[in-house]
């Protein structure tokens, strides 16, 4: 409990800051929204001259603009992409800052197992990630019900937005995964910014013929909020994938440490 | 009893040598010194005994329990202080210590303000601002915070001005008096000599040899040194137990091991000006072990 305390504090100003940012980034794009509504049809065909490949990459679709949960999956794309940096940053610092900084001596020399350190850091990102969500599902309602031009579902709005914490759950296990297995990361920020990038562009390349491999190569295309605004439900298939991701590596994250040599500075 | 078992704890870093075959014991109630030249294997021992890093073989046990099966258990009552120590930078010194604190079940408020007293360490500063020496007080405070039974040392000196380590080191015999092991691990073969009452000495990843720190220095060694009014005869000292001669201008120097009663006779036929013998200090001696080993 004290590892986790103390974990949670040392992220609470990080934790704040994409907050804010994810939250101030969803009222810009919302407060756009009432001018896309107003001239849907020459926005419109604005947009039918971007490429489709850039269309769908930023998650605009052409048939549901005008709808708040139409146009939802427009920023929604966005606020996951940054969403999806945060806890990358978190999930390959948390482990590895204590050897970056030098702390790995402090912290293990202390009456607590491998296992004990792993779960307390886990779960103090976890609740970094929730507290996010939740100030950002929040705001980002209150900001869509003000610009509104219709009533929506919030179940909906709700189940496409709570998408955010599912992707990031991902790439904190890719980062717990990463960070046990290089012996020493001198900077996070271009792990993670690199690695996230790299997935986002890949679903860029998304197009009818290959659509389908691409879908499950980047989580950024697992869960599509027009599919979810359309059946009001999530293909269940990338869930159980997303899982068993989740799951692999936290396992494999918890044997590698628990195993790892601490070596001296 | 034994408080640590060492029983041919190896350690190997992908093929580089960590250490071999280590065995000793440190009895309870015991200040052990753990010597031996930097990349020896000091802390490569240390940090397999505090399961920081796992041994490639061999086993090792503390309170009579298994390091790696029971370090959790083990590490309640230990205090480690490293040579080099690391803190979480934003904290404050009392945070960081209470922080530390409150791995163990026990209340340590009146400890630590004790301890800081004693190595006048102010508590509401930012570890980010302190110097090198302070935060090594405050890794002294941090490893006898929760009076643990077993201290380990791993050269903790490096840092601390004299008088502090003064201070230091009188805490470490008042803990010891009270009832606590110390593992202190140092290449300052004056400090080892002052504290400890037996010494491994650790070279090349192997013990060299476990003494008493009497029986190193009692070990019979006695350093000559003669002024002659000639240039010496080098191969007249020639003789069983004579090392390190040395021969500069009319003077000669060896150390002498064995019936004293052979060098005397030695001496009283040659012709000599003046002579010195005297107890040769640790650091002879363990130059000395050190430059025949290789032999």
């Amino acid at each position: 409990m004290n590892i986790f305390l103390h974990e949670l504090k040392a992220y609470r100003k990080s934790t704040i800051v994409w907050t804010i940012s994810l939250v101030v980034m969803a009222m810009i794009y919302f407060s756009l929204f009432p001018a896309f509504s107003k001239d849907v049809d020459q926005i419109k065909g604005l947009l039918e001259g971007f490429p489709e490949v850039i269309r769908n990459g930023m998650g605009i679709s052409l048939d549901s603009f005008g709808s708040i949960l139409g146009y939802y999956s427009f920023p929604i794309s966005f606020v996951i992409l940054i969403g999806a940096i945060q806890a990358m940053n978190f999930g390959v610092s948390i482990l590895s800052k204590e050897v970056r900084e030098k702390t790995a001596d402090f912290l293990l020399t202390k009456p607590v197992t491998r296992a004990q350190v792993l779960t307390s850091k886990i779960l103090a990102v976890v609740a970094s990630l929730v507290i996010t969500n939740v100030v950002y599902i929040v705001v980002a309602n209150i900001v869509a019900s003000i610009v509104k031009n219709d009533d929506y579902s919030f179940k909906i709005f709700f189940m496409i937005s709570i998408t955010l914490l599912f992707v990031q759950l991902i790439f904190m296990s890719l980062g717990f995964i990463i960070s046990v297995m290089l012996p020493k990361i001198k900077s996070v920020l271009p792990i993670s910014l690199g690695t996230v990038f790299l997935f986002y562009f890949i679903s860029f390349l998304s197009t009818k013929s290959n659509e389908a491999v691409i879908k499950y190569i980047t989580p950024f295309k697992y869960f599509d909020p027009a599919y979810i605004v359309a059946n009001s439900a999530y293909e269940m298939r990338y869930i159980i994938i997303s899982l068993v991701f989740i799951i692999v590596s936290i396992i494999a994250s918890y044997v590698i440490y628990s195993k790892k040599d601490i070596h001296s500075v | 009893m034994n408080v640590i078992e060492l029983n041919k704890l190896t350690k190997y870093y992908g093929k580089s040598r960590g250490i071999e075959d280590v065995s000793f014991n440190v009895q309870q109630g015991e200040i052990f010194g753990f010597i031996g030249p930097n990349g020896a294997g000091k802390s490569t021992t240390i940090r397999t005994l505090l399961s920081l890093i796992y041994p490639t073989s061999g086993s090792a046990k503390i309170f009579g329990k298994d390091i790696v099966e029971f370090g959790p258990e083990i590490k309640k009552e230990i205090g480690y202080l490293p040579s080099e120590v690391f803190y979480y930078d934003n904290m404050k010194v009392i945070d960081l210590l209470k922080y530390s604190a409150s791995f163990y079940k026990k209340d340590c408020t009146d400890r630590i303000k004790e301890l800081a007293k004693v190595m006048d360490l102010d508590l509401n500063k930012k570890i980010d601002d302190l110097s090198f020496g302070n935060k090594k007080k405050v890794g002294i405070v941090q490893g006898l915070l929760h009076e643990p039974k077993l201290i380990i040392l791993d050269e903790p000196t490096s840092g601390l001005d004299p008088l502090m380590q003064q201070k230091f080191f009188d805490l470490l015999e008042e803990e010891n008096k009270k009832g606590a092991t110390i593992l202190f691990s140092s290449h300052i073969l004056s400090e080892v000599q002052r504290l400890c009452d037996r010494v491994a000495i650790i070279k090349e990843g192997k013990i060299v040899k476990v003494e008493k720190i009497s029986t190193l220095k009692e070990d019979n060694y006695k350093k000559f040194k003669i002024e002659m009014p000639s240039k010496p005869d080098e191969k007249y000292f020639n003789i069983d137990g004579v090392n390190n001669l040395e021969v500069k201008d009319n003077t000669i120097k060896f150390m002498f091991k064995g019936n004293l009663n052979n060098i005397m006779k030695k001496f009283s036929t040659i012709e000599i000006s003046n002579i010195w013998i005297e107890e040769p200090t640790l650091e002879e001696i363990f130059m000395h072990y050190y430059s025949t080993e290789e032999e």
